[in-house]
């Protein structure tokens, strides 16, 4: 059956990215300055899409990854020390704390499998002790709560867009060095989840685990293996963090947990499992951003916005499950069945 | 007389799951409902307690009023009670609490728990059954919890009571117990409905009793003294039942079996299990509910621990852990009776369903191509006749025959050539039944080995080559089908409830 | 049959952290030559044990029906800034303005309890949600400033004790009676937790589980408003940073204190003897001047192993 475009959430999106922006323009059109909002919006568009695909990897089985924050906190403590300590290259140090987030990722996975806890629990626990891990490995191992160091390439990797790299008259357009690392992060992504086995048999595994099961997946390694692609890519949205703001420190990723949520959930993500959209994460990502950037040049208090967020939130959500409830009763030929069965509530 | 369901008819897509049904009940009496697997049991207790609604008939109820259930405390109300199979307790609340839970006693928007604890005593007593009210129900044992269901339904003053399987995980003593329960309301002047599939059992207590049979009435409110055994699994099983004939290669019998379960005990509590599937053969292995056959399938798979004998495979013992290994080292494939818990993924594309077997083999570099899965689909729409809109429909929009399809295509596509096939036609209306039984004979002539699990015994006449009969996890006889409905279902009933 | 091994492990829970509590109590008070028996210290603990109980007793009324609340720790800081605002530029009496920060705690909970039971949406994204619109309007009522000064009459009880027992921990052990009396006798209460332990057998009883799911919600956000109010009234000045540092701790409590995520089974006394521990945990930082990121470490790695062994023993029952 093909779906109707129009039906696609992800294209009510993108209107809704549309209209604001042009809202935000008329009212400011600072909004579209260069310099002042769209290379930053890009920045930090970079980090918080990275937040989103290691939120998304497990929401894929219906998990929650609670200590995504903290994950990106203790490789970025790595990659810094090793920065410091073993002045090791850029890439070399990215390496190491991408390694150490998908081994803490794959650490939370390993107990959800093994134990059958639910995965708020292990996740919010993990979190927990990681807060205090981080504090106690700066305090021991760095000068204070951070790391200041720049290998080589860092700060170009920072400031640099493409439009200060040019041949002959030929500038390249203003967006930032790591703006595509994220697009290839989203693309792997992307392609894991669409084409690759294993990712397929992660989202079926999240879908229905005993049909899973018994259809010979896998599944306590798929489990471990969507947990540590979570930790992973929130590794690397540490990393990010870090170079756009020039320091590992204890803060990273301490305001990542309603971000990754935000991006792949407005983005027709269910916390059920069985479906990703890493597409609509962007989007959700990319709205979270505009309404951000946009409030701010309108000089809202900092902390408002999150009003706004919050109720695009709600609002997003209950018209996408209007939309749902609407589909239902046009296609029901049948009169429902009201079996004696429960809707499952909470997480699973 | 108490309550009457007069005519009910309940129809499910495609399917008439009751079909003018009549239960009349009367006061200080046991019925037995009986029936085989689908014949309408749990339909017609399901419209009798409130849970669905009928599509036609009438429920009278004693004071001659016509009942209009919106839902199941409606029908509490009415004072019809039930004991489902599943458990229907809150496990961390008290004996006392559970069985007031209906009707809570209370003072000033307070549990009044000296009341809540004095009714449950007195229904207990009514029962004649010791147990401490203030027991959490985590607690008890199976038999136990029964016995707080059924003290709990006699909470709302239920008239009629009645009991769904209830010796089902009940030890024959503790069975012994709830018949003597059972007698004590029958004579307090309750009607008592015994879902059964035990015939021992209704002899031994039942007053009276309904067949149903495809949705019918057979057999009205019949004196049980007036019937014999054999007469009951002739009402049961029907005379008149077409058996499709399907033209059958004949099998091999000397061929090695590819298939081979010598000696099997398992966890689960087989014993001394022998059998053997050949290539081209469907093997049937009938029994009741809870017999363990399903059991004994997942314990093949590797689901479920084999303690003891040799599984053997194409003539070589196998060890079986798990059912990656059972598929892809064994081809070795199982069709589950629970279609939509672990049979198809709803919410996933039929591409996927059926692919998800083979991604290993499809995969380039990792990578799966779209195109590669559709074509399989392609195939296997052919070759199983799934009617479908495209690739990409979702699974969970499908009718159950397709559903079915899909989940057998996926073991097809992994080019399984042993299938365990359990229940594979529940809940599909009759048209898609006997292509579906074609389908199976078309792939036992292809040279697949089938061992087909079933309860609804037509399905087995017309398919099984050989029908063994499994009673308390283990096989208790073995039947030559010749196709002929009266003799192979007489056979396989006399196996099923001859005495211990 | 394990009748009474499962009994006695049911209670094992509260036991067991009883044992732990006096345990680190008597510990703490050996190595520290007595320095936690001094008046002052006493107190302290106390008195700073108020909100981590009612803000574990307001998440643990949501985990009786299966769900949870993000929201609890930002209502708490939006329900003081409201007391206080009522009481320093509205100019109401401090007991009206008490009452207002109860009501809204409670109207927020009810509404996050309506908006679940309306849309069907997962709890978990609806309290998201909400807790981020209420983390903005935590700072719509009075910016990132501070109000102090507010009813010297209110703070003094706030701050006093009756007894030699803070009035503050008092109330919050009032608190927790009311919630012990409500889930364990009040007809609603009970059916909360049928609901939450098993909804189809609830249904199949008449209870609404939709009530039940509101009811739940409703008073997690009434405790939320109460641990508010505390605040106002012990710490004698508020800004819109309460509540940032409750939300982990709100989920600590329960879950060691042996309240079942699935629903249906919960435990005042060993959320309250939990948040108690975790309390004592703050208190041995102080005292030993160790570094605080300690605590979390230590509570984090104690709320995984409190699972695991609830899961443990779980499976070992069964």
């Amino acid at each position: 059956m093909r779906r109707r475009i129009w039906a696609d959430p992800r294209l009510g999106l993108l209107v809704v990215i549309v209209v604001l922006v042009a809202v935000f323009t008329a009212l400011r059109p600072a909004f579209l300055d260069v310099d002042l909002t769209i290379v930053p919006i890009q920045s930090d568009l970079t980090v918080f899409v990275v937040v989103g695909l290691a939120q998304l990897a497990v929401l894929s089985l219906g998990h929650m990854n609670l200590a995504v924050g903290r994950m990106a906190a203790v490789s970025a403590f790595a990659a810094g020390w090793a920065y410091d300590k073993l002045a090791v290259p850029l890439v070399v140090g990215l390496l190491i704390g991408l390694a150490v987030g998908a081994l803490v990722g794959a650490a939370a996975g390993w107990t959800i499998a093994a134990t059958g806890v639910n995965s708020f629990v292990v996740t919010l626990a993990l979190d927990f002790a990681l807060i205090g891990l981080v504090s106690l490995l700066y305090s021991t191992f760095s000068d204070g709560v951070a790391f200041h160091v720049a290998p080589a390439g860092m700060d170009i990797l920072r400031g640099d867009t493409f439009a200060d790299y040019c041949a002959g008259d030929l500038c390249g357009p203003p967006i930032p060095l790591v703006v595509p690392i994220a697009l290839v992060a989203a693309l792997a992504v992307g392609v894991f989840f669409r084409n690759s086995r294993l990712g397929r048999e992660i989202l079926m595994t999240g879908s229905n685990l005993q049909a899973a099961r018994l259809s010979g997946i896998p599944t306590s390694r798929r489990i471990i293996q969507a947990h540590t692609l979570s930790g992973l890519l929130a590794a690397l949205a540490g990393f990010l963090l870090a170079v756009t703001n020039g320091a590992f420190s204890a803060d990273i990723g301490g305001s990542f947990l309603l971000p990754s949520f935000l991006g792949p959930v407005l983005g027709g993500t269910l916390l059920a499992g069985g479906a990703v959209s890493v597409l609509g994460t962007v989007f959700g990502a990319a709205l979270t951003e505009v309404i951000q950037t946009g409030l701010n040049l309108l000089q809202f208090e900092v902390e408002k916005f999150k009003i706004y967020i919050g109720i695009v939130l709600l609002v997003a959500l209950s018209l996408d499950r209007l939309r749902q409830v609407l589909a239902e009763r046009r296609k029901q030929e049948v009169p429902r069945v009201p079996e004696p069965v429960e809707q499952k509530e909470g997480v699973a | 007389m108490t309550v009457t369901a007069e005519k009910l008819v309940k129809k499910f897509p495609g399917v008439r799951a009751l079909d003018e049904a009549t239960l009349r009940l009367a006061p200080g009496s046991v019925h037995a409902l009986l029936g085989e697997n689908g014949a309408g049991k749990s339909t017609l207790i399901k419209i009798m307690t409130g849970v669905l609604r009928p599509d036609g008939g009438r429920i009278v109820l004693a004071d001659g009023g016509e009942a209009h259930f919106g839902g199941p405390h409606d029908a509490q109300r009415a004072g019809i009670g039930v004991v489902h199979q599943e458990r229907n307790l809150i496990p961390a609340f008290s004996v006392a609490e559970n069985i007031a839970l209906p009707a809570v006693p209370q003072r000033f928007g307070f549990v009044d728990r000296a009341a809540a604890r004095a009714l449950a005593k007195r229904c207990l007593a009514q029962l004649k059954v010791q147990l401490d009210v203030d027991r959490p129900v985590s607690t008890l044992s199976v038999a136990q919890t029964q016995l707080v269901e059924i003290a709990k339904a006699l909470a709302v003053d239920s008239q009629v009571l009645l009991l769904d399987e209830p010796t089902a995980s009940l030890t024959s003593d503790e069975a012994d117990r709830l018949f003597t329960v059972m007698r004590e309301l029958r004579d307090q002047g309750h009607a008592i409905v015994l879902v059964s599939h035990k015939l021992d059992e209704v002899f031994a207590i039942a007053d009276t009793v309904t067949v149903l049979r495809d949705g019918r009435s057979v057999a009205e409110a019949q004196p049980l003294a007036d019937l014999d055994h054999d007469e009951i699994v002739n009402l049961m099983v029907g005379r008149a039942h077409a058996v499709l004939e399907l033209a059958r290669t004949p099998v091999d019998r000397t061929a090695t079996p590819a298939l081979e379960l010598d000696g099997i005990g398992t966890a689960d509590g087989h014993e001394d299990v022998s059998l053997a599937v050949r290539p081209g053969e469907i093997v049937g292995l009938y029994g009741l509910v809870g017999a363990g056959r399903s059991e004994l399938a997942r314990a093949v798979l590797g689901l479920d621990k084999i303690t003891a004998g040799t599984v053997r495979i194409r003539g070589e013992q196998a060890r079986i852990r798990d059912v990656g290994e059972a598929l892809r080292r064994y081809r070795i494939g199982y069709v589950t009776e629970n279609r939509k818990e672990e049979g198809v993924f709803l919410t996933q594309p039929i591409s996927r369903n059926i692919a998800v077997t083979v991604w290993r083999r499809l995969a380039r570099a990792g990578l799966v191509r779209e195109r590669d899965e559709n074509s399989l689909v392609a195939t296997y729409r052919e070759r199983l006749g799934m009617r479908l809109s495209g690739p990409a429909q979702l699974a969970g929009e499908l009718s159950g025959g397709n559903q079915q399809k899909v989940s057998l295509a996926k073991w097809l596509a992994a080019d399984c050539d042993i299938l365990v096939i359990d229940e594979p036609t529940v809940g599909i209306d009759v048209r898609t039944k006997a292509a579906f039984h074609e389908l199976i004979v078309g792939l036992a002539a292809d040279g697949l080995a089938i061992l087909l699990i079933s309860s609804d015994l037509p399905e087995m006449v017309t398919l099984a080559d050989r029908v063994l009969v499994m009673r308390d996890h283990r096989l208790v006889g073995e039947v030559d089908n010749d196709h002929d409905y009266d003799r192979t279902s007489q056979e396989v009933g006399r196996l099923l409830h001859q005495a211990r | 049959m394990t009748t009474p091994s499962l009994k006695i492990s049911f209670r094992g829970t509260e036991f067991t952290l009883t044992v732990l509590a006096v345990l680190a109590f008597v510990v703490l008070a050996l190595t520290t030559h007595g320095s936690v028996l001094h008046g002052d210290t006493l107190t302290a603990i106390f008195q700073f044990l108020a909100v981590p109980m009612v803000i574990g007793l307001a998440q643990m009324a949501v985990l009786g029906v299966g769900q949870m609340n993000l929201s609890v720790g930002v209502v708490t800081g939006f329900c003081a800034m409201v007391t206080a605002w009522l009481m320093v530029d509205v100019g109401l009496p401090a007991w009206l303005a008490l009452l207002a920060g109860l009501a809204t705690g409670a109207a927020i909970g009810l509404v996050n309890g309506l908006i679940v039971v309306l849309t069907r949406i997962n709890g978990f994204i609806v309290t998201l949600a909400t807790m981020t619109i209420i983390d903005g309007l935590r700072y719509g009522v009075h910016g990132t400033a501070t109000y102090q000064g507010y009813s010297p009459g209110l703070v003094r009880l706030g701050q006093g004790s009756v007894l030699g027992v803070p009035t503050v921990f008092l109330f919050a052990v009032l608190v927790a009676i009311a919630v012990a009396v409500f889930f364990r006798h009040v007809t609603v209460g009970r059916q909360l937790l049928a609901s939450g332990g098993n909804p189809l057998a609830a249904r199949l009883s008449g209870v609404s589980n939709d009530r039940s799911l509101v009811l739940a919600h409703l008073l997690s956000g009434l405790l939320a408003g109460v641990a508010g109010v505390i605040v106002v009234a012990l710490s004698g000045s508020v800004n819109a940073t309460i509540g940032d540092d409750l939300l982990l701790p709100s989920f600590a409590a329960p879950i060691i204190g042996g309240v079942a995520l699935a629903g249906g089974v919960i435990s005042v006394v060993g959320t309250c003897l939990a948040a108690l521990i975790v309390r004592l945990v703050d208190v041995a930082q102080a005292q030993y001047s160790i570094n605080p990121d300690w605590v979390d470490l230590i509570v984090g790695a104690v709320v995984l192993g409190a699972v695991l062994i609830t899961q443990l023993r779980g499976r070992a029952a069964t």
